[in-house]
């Protein structure tokens, strides 16, 4: 029973942060705010729903609760990875930011040059 | 498994395919392709959600491999896209 209610939480708590992604994928405005859209709260949210078979096979099947860890660490390894290589080739390939981005730090270190396999719109 | 839980499971699971629906849509308007890679990086962490949801909704742990190789998998995809779309090569 406390499997249950403990599964269901983590569930419910993941099913909102990956909803919480994709609405931040269709209406935040530029390319960079929806990659932190889609890294953090995704790789939350797909964090706790492998953490529900988890916990809900842990007493009947612990090599599943084994797995389930497995690719909780391998999520957190490789998801943030991905989107810092994709935040990079955009920056490096001069993809504008929204108008009302104040600051950009990167300007001074990370020379940029003009797309022109993929710069058209 | 209860009932209560199961009836949990599946609202989770619509709701999973209403952020599916909206990966898509951004998948589709997406501007330029890297908008699509970031869409498609959501989806597979949308789909792996779906294998466990229904891991736990059929009550079989056979679909489990694919989760932990999809975590793996799905990351090489996405990196891929970016070092095509910084250099125009993968390699």
């Amino acid at each position: 029973m406390v499997v249950e209610v403990l599964a269901a939480l983590t569930m419910t708590v993941g099913t909102f942060f990956i909803v919480v992604t994709g609405v931040g994928l269709v209406r935040f405005p530029d390319v960079y705010t929806r990659m932190h859209a889609a890294g953090k709260a995704g790789t939350v949210g797909i964090a706790l729903l492998i953490l529900a078979p988890t916990i809900y096979f842990a007493t009947s099947d612990p090599f599943v609760s084994i797995r389930g860890c497995l690719a909780i660490v391998f999520q957190f390894l490789t998801t943030p990875g991905a989107t810092y290589l994709l935040a990079h080739a955009c920056y490096a390939t001069s993809y504008a930011a929204h108008s009302r981005t104040e600051i950009d730090e990167l300007k001074d270190w990370l020379p940029t040059y003009p797309d022109e396999e993929f710069g058209r719109e | 498994m209860s009932a209560w839980l199961a009836i949990t499971t599946d609202i989770c699971l619509f709701f999973l395919f209403v952020a599916t629906v909206l990966c898509l849509y951004r998948m589709v308007i997406g501007p330029r392709a890297a908008d699509r890679a970031i869409a498609l990086d959501a989806l597979s962490a949308v789909i792996i959600g779906m294998i466990c949801l229904l891991c736990m909704r059929w009550g079989s742990t056979l679909y489990f491999d694919a989760v932990w190789i999809l975590t793996l998998v799905g990351f090489l995809g996405s990196s891929a896209i970016a070092k095509y779309l910084a250099r125009g090569r993968v390699f």
